[in-house]
């Protein structure tokens, strides 16, 4: 029988090695402030380590891994909720929202990506896992085995969010 | 920037530059040993504004002549000692959620905020309501203790502020549950549709 501890160890090691970045990026996307965000990818780590005392293999580490950040990451964005009055939004009504930046071109990578971030950080937390999992490219089938929604669902969710980059991030004309 | 722009976007955010923190099995035991304490700590604070209260009402308790003030003191401990036991078992912060893993964001989010919306709707019952007969009793011994008209009208005037206090909180954790049940809707929705 293999050693609980040990093989909790090996797959925390396995998978802060191959998703570091991608946590990091995670994390970034739930919290704005920089020292709070340390805090929270801490947390983030902490979670997935004690989480794998429990895995089953019944998904993919990636899988796992992204459920346990998204899901610390959804109770960091319910804590902040009770103190904070700005509304967060669905990507539906993202898609109406003006953006007086609209249209420009992306001459400035780093303003272009600062706006991402900004625009992601208004997201209701499920759309946010959508929207981050896309990014990361993951495809539809593994967003709604981490997300829960059915295919369909995830389809029409990438579908606007590809309308909304579009618009956003490239003068309005759709790439689709 | 000819390409589309998605895949610009995807290639963005890929790229972006991170600090790479990094994080040694050492650091994340110790800090998973610090999270447990910190969690400890926060719990022994609630427990503590409940315990010093109860102290307070005991030594009234013992120093009190009437009878109604000592049975009225007695309601409040076993009140106070009711509500510690119930925030033991409903509310103490607890230690990370086991279903990290093994949740999909849906049912996570939703267990999460169903939590929270028990907690609110239920607050009366355990929170507040087992005080609520100590205080009455508490109102009719300081009556009976001075019944003249100034004395009436300085008590009519504290529990008119203490019920409109609970009703208050009342009010707003109505507002606040309501709040959550329909963003528990949103995701029951969200989990059904199959568009």
């Amino acid at each position: 029988m293999p050693d609980v501890r040990s093989t909790q160890d090996e797959l925390y090691e396995e998978a802060a090695a191959t998703y570091a970045a991608a946590l990091e990026r995670l994390a970034r996307a739930y919290e704005a402030n920089p020292d709070a965000r340390r805090d929270l990818l801490q947390e983030i780590h902490v979670g997935l380590w004690r989480s794998f005392e429990g895995f089953d293999r019944r998904c993919s580490l990636r899988t796992w891994m992204y459920r346990v950040a998204h899901n610390i990451g959804t109770s960091h964005v319910i804590r902040q909720r009770r103190g904070s009055a700005q509304a967060l939004v669905g990507l539906d009504e993202l898609e109406n929202f003006p953006d007086a930046n609209s249209g420009q071109e992306m001459a400035d990578r780093s303003q272009a990506l600062s706006r991402l971030m900004g625009l992601i950080q208004r997201l209701k937390p499920l759309d946010r896992h959508v929207i981050l999992s896309y990014l990361e490219g993951l495809d539809a089938a593994s967003i709604g085995e981490i997300t829960g929604l059915s295919a369909g669902n995830v389809a029409t969710k990438i579908h606007r969010i590809k309308a909304i980059l579009t618009r956003r991030f490239q003068g309005g004309h759709d790439d689709e | 920037m000819n390409e589309s722009p998605n895949q610009t976007m995807k290639e963005l955010w890929q790229h972006q530059p991170v600090e790479g923190i990094p994080m040694s099995l050492e650091k994340i035991r110790k800090r998973a040993a610090k999270f447990e304490k910190k969690i400890m700590w926060r719990n022994v604070r609630e427990y503590a504004g409940g315990a010093i209260a109860a102290a307070l009402f005991a030594s009234f308790f013992v120093k009190s002549h009437g009878v109604f003030f000592k049975v009225a003191c007695a309601m409040m401990i076993a009140g106070l000692a009711y509500m510690a036991c119930q925030l033991h078992r409903r509310a103490s912060a607890r230690s990370m959620p086991t279903d990290l893993g093994t949740a999909n964001s849906l049912q996570f989010h939703r267990s999460e905020l169903e939590r929270q919306r028990d907690f609110i709707s239920h607050i009366w019952r355990w929170y507040l309501g087992p005080l609520i007969p100590g205080m009455v009793v508490f109102t009719l011994a300081s009556a009976l203790a001075d019944s003249s008209a100034h004395g009436l009208v300085r008590q009519a005037i504290a529990d008119g502020i203490m019920a409109f206090s609970v009703i208050f909180v009342w009010r707003l954790n109505v507002r606040a549950a309501r709040c959550l049940q329909r963003s528990i809707d949103e995701l029951y929705a969200a989990e059904s549709a199959v568009e």
